[in-house]
């Protein structure tokens, strides 16, 4: 199996004047870039904000991507310059201070530069609690078959072949094992989103 | 929902789809909302396991970067941009037939290069170069071997002056006056003979019982031979 053959697909889908196939990558990566970016700014939403950016630039420069590597070292390259640029224009930024508030509150609410740290709103606290109980209980009541091959998968990076190996099964049984592990974790956080705690949406 | 395509979605997920189902699949995520949105909870599981701690699951980023682009001009990309992603190990453009004729083109090349070095190299280039002495140091050594004792030999070394304007060795020049005697007449004959010998004559290498080199030879002028 080809590396990468499924985001060269999406990718040439976005090259072909097809915006929806970008969503679906955004979909995949987001997490990943924005885990990456705070790696520049320890701020959450600073973080989404120039992932959003970085997501933006690619998509601007997509026309120019060839394929020659991954699409994600390509994005990574991206988010990565993205961050860089956004840390240097903050520092060089002036210092604000909010003459209104007390010291003592100014300190908790605002940073070195002066912007104000966007704290998550507690029913966003809450469904990304939630969230992850959900799928760490859900993973947790997998059978061990299951269990082995997603956490192979999602945690250490292998490929199917890989964890075929690992497991001493043929690559089919290894696909399948995922899916099911998918699916069932799957069924536990979409009760979780059907109960009323959120909306599936607001996964993307 | 089919459960075929959605074992086919989580494989796309991981990369483990063939090439011809992930373009028939990525037409259809693209326009299917709900499996994007199954997509995009394959993505929360995994930021999960990884325990991406700080990343909010919940973050509408990609409602933000789609509201973005989508006031955005698709992207429009020529075939010729979009047909090395078809083959990312291919990156030079020359067609395949065109191949052994470079080869082809190479090799003459080299050919005529080697020519033009050989030509540079050949005596008479040698003779026009005055080239450094080598091979007169050689010849000069030969004669000097048959006619000097070991211990004389211990102690040669090759007069530079000599070695320097020495061009053509004495013994070539003698066997190739020999042989040519016998095709000319007789006064050429002679007359080619003195004008070896007076040659010879004046110069210090001449090849004679008392032409053991010397260490102290310096200048050909100043040599009593």
């Amino acid at each position: 199996m080809s590396a990468d053959v499924s985001d060269l697909s999406l990718v040439r889908r976005v090259q072909g004047g097809d915006k929806g196939a970008f969503d679906a990558l955004v979909r995949k990566y987001q997490h990943k870039l924005v885990k990456l970016v705070m790696r520049y700014v320890r701020n959450p939403a600073e973080a989404e904000d120039i992932a959003q950016e970085a997501f933006i630039k690619a998509y601007r420069a997509l026309p120019q991507f060839r394929g020659d590597s991954a699409f994600y070292t390509w994005l990574y390259r991206i988010a990565i310059n993205t961050a860089k640029n956004a840390v240097v224009s903050r520092d060089r930024s002036p210092i604000e201070y909010n003459i209104d508030r007390s010291s003592d509150a100014a300190e908790e609410s605002y940073d070195m530069q002066g912007r104000m740290k966007d704290s998550e709103t507690p029913e966003g606290l809450v469904l990304t609690d939630e969230i992850r109980r959900t799928v760490n209980a859900a993973i947790e009541a997998l059978p061990e078959d299951l269990k082995t091959a997603i956490v192979l998968r999602e945690l250490d990076g292998l490929s199917y072949e890989d964890i075929a190996a690992a497991m001493d099964c043929p690559v089919g049984t290894v696909r399948s094992r995922i899916f099911r592990a998918r699916e069932a974790i799957d069924r536990r956080l979409r009760e979780v989103f059907e109960g009323g705690l959120g909306r599936t949406e607001d996964l993307g | 929902m089919n459960e075929e395509l959605d074992s086919q979605l989580s494989a796309m997920f991981d990369d483990e789809l063939p090439a011809a189902e992930c373009e028939l699949l990525a037409r259809r995520l693209s326009r299917d909302e709900e499996l994007k949105a199954r997509w995009s909870r394959y993505a929360a599981i995994g930021a999960t396991i990884r325990a991406e701690g700080g990343v909010r699951l919940n973050a509408n980023l990609a409602v933000r970067v789609n509201n973005a682009i989508s006031a955005e001009p698709a992207v429009a990309v020529s075939q010729a941009v979009v047909e090395p992603v078809r083959e990312p190990t291919r990156r030079a453009t020359t067609p395949r037939w065109l191949m052994p004729l470079g080869g082809v083109a190479l090799a003459a090349s080299v050919a005529a290069a080697a020519i033009l070095v050989l030509r540079y190299e050949s005596p008479m280039s040698q003779v026009a170069e005055q080239s450094p002495p080598p091979v007169t140091a050689t010849a000069s050594t030969t004669l000097v071997a048959k006619n000097a004792t070991p211990a004389a030999l211990d102690s040669y070394t090759v007069p530079k002056t000599l070695a320097r304007r020495s061009i053509v060795p004495s013994t070539q020049l003698a066997n190739y006056v020999v042989a040519h005697s016998e095709f000319s007449s007789p006064v050429n004959r002679r007359n080619l003979l003195s004008a070896f010998m007076a040659s010879e004559s004046g110069t210090a290498g001449a090849p004679s019982g008392s032409d053991e080199p010397n260490e102290d030879v310096t200048d050909d002028a100043k040599s009593p031979h």
